[in-house]
């Protein structure tokens, strides 16, 4: 049964703010689809809002007070105490072996930055927008950052099923998220391009250097990513990592 | 976690919404002296804080909560006083959410797409502190109306309430503007 034009207009503010379900969404686009005039107006309103967002995140960051607000926040350099060279030479030791440990069991900068968006999908705050093609209206959204191909791929795997896409961001970056389960766990499949990563100065890095697959661990969830064609994958979600590493493996591209 | 740990996951946290957090700030103080002032205790307070920040909950929406509530306590000295007045009721949340078209407006709504930054500016100063928080914490904080109301400590009806009338107010300023330019 189709919404009528009214009932559709209704909807307009909590369409484009997201607070719609995707039952709701569902609906709302369907009749989009089929109305010139709702879905001029939709787009109008829309228009205005980018504007305004334009308008209101436009101001650059004040790097030099950014730094010194970081600095109040960082640990005392140890210096200051005076101790005998031999001392301070193995104290220099067990501190630079401290820090490999710590390097090693810090998340990656990656892994963070996708958690809240993971964690967002576990407590189904976040929700898939659709399913197959990916619509126009949310192609448009992209700004010549992300592409359609980059919803497209999907484990092999017969374990992981997925539910559906949407388009999301995270630091800042447009990425494809597709939600998903792997033995009744949620798993998130997040996928933007190669040239994006320079915001995640240390997955790239770690990338680069020859790993094919990077792995950290944020909170609760186990991560995993790597590069295929010119995309970075990556997955979340609280399963074993061996697990995790096998879907990326088994990553292929779906025709169309 | 060491204090090391935490202190590069908090900055991990929050290098990606800094700008967003800034300019946040600098549209939401009423005295511009206080916009650094206000991040600069938020950020500490949110440190302090960290380990009783949930990993499960929005960071960014925590953090805008705790910068808020510096920036209105800032306000507050120089006598800005937000109140929350415009609620509405569940009832009323369809209306509240379509589009006014008994409105007469005198261009289509296509145009207001073009307005300049100085008629948005204007249009800013004509909204008042509960409606300025709300509609920013959308448009620059991307926040959800339950994750504003949890922010504000209001309910989601006068989230959705002072949203409407903000985006309203934005247009009818715009609208004004270019009337009065039109004579
Ligand atoms: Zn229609």
């Amino acid at each position: 049964m189709l919404m009528k034009c009214g009932e559709v207009r209704k909807f307009v503010r909590l369409y484009l703010d997201s607070e719609l379900d995707a039952k709701q969404s569902f609906e709302v686009e369907q009749h989009l689809e089929s109305c010139a005039e709702c879905a001029g107006l939709f787009q109008a309103e829309k228009k205005f809002d980018e504007r305004l967002g334009r308008f209101l995140r436009h101001g650059q960051l004040t790097r030099p007070f950014w730094k010194k607000i970081e600095a109040l926040i960082a640990p005392r350099p140890f210096a200051k105490v005076k101790i005998l060279w031999p001392l301070a030479l193995a104290a220099s030791l067990v501190i630079a072996a401290g820090t490999v440990l710590v390097a090693r069991s810090r998340p990656l900068d990656l892994a963070n930055a996708v958690e809240e968006c993971h964690s967002a999908y576990v407590h189904q705050i976040t929700t898939p927008e659709f399913s197959g093609a990916v619509p126009t209206k949310i192609a448009q959204q992209f700004g010549g950052r992300l592409d359609t191909a980059a919803f497209d791929y999907r484990p092999s795997e017969p374990g992981f099923t997925s539910s559906g896409a949407r388009l999301c961001h995270v630091g800042g970056v447009p990425v494809a998220l597709i939600l998903g389960h792997c033995a009744e766990t949620p798993v998130s499949l997040i996928v933007f391009r190669k040239s994006e990563l320079d915001h995640f100065p240390q997955t790239k890095r770690k990338l680069e250097s020859g790993d094919p697959i990077a792995c950290s661990r944020s909170g609760r969830y186990q991560f995993a990513a790597r590069f295929i064609d010119d995309h970075v994958v990556c997955i979340v979600g609280d399963r074993p990592r061996p697990v995790l590493e096998d879907l990326l493996k088994t990553l292929r591209r779906a025709d169309g | 976690m060491d204090r090391e740990e935490q202190r590069d996951r908090f900055l991990s946290l929050l290098r990606p919404i800094e700008r967003d957090l800034e300019n946040y700030s600098r549209r939401m103080v009423f005295d511009r002296r206080d916009c650094e002032d206000a991040l600069q205790n938020a950020v500490l307070r949110a440190f302090r804080a960290f380990d009783r920040y949930h990993d499960d909950a929005s960071f960014r929406a925590w953090m805008f909560k705790i910068l808020t509530n510096e920036i209105f306590a800032a306000n507050r000295k120089r006598g800005r006083i937000a109140e929350f007045e415009i609620a509405i009721e569940p009832e009323e949340i369809e209306e509240f959410a379509g589009l006014d078209f008994t409105a007469d407006a005198p261009i289509s709504w296509e145009t207001l797409s073009d307005a300049l930054d100085e008629e948005l500016l204007v249009a800013l100063q004509s909204l008042n502190d509960s409606e300025r928080a709300v509609l920013l914490m959308r448009a620059i904080g991307e926040l959800r109306y339950r994750e504003i109301s949890e922010c504000l400590g209001v309910p989601l009806g006068s989230v959705m309430g002072n949203l409407s009338r903000a985006r309203q107010k934005m247009r009818d300023a715009i609208l004004r503007a270019r009337r009065r330019s039109c004579l």
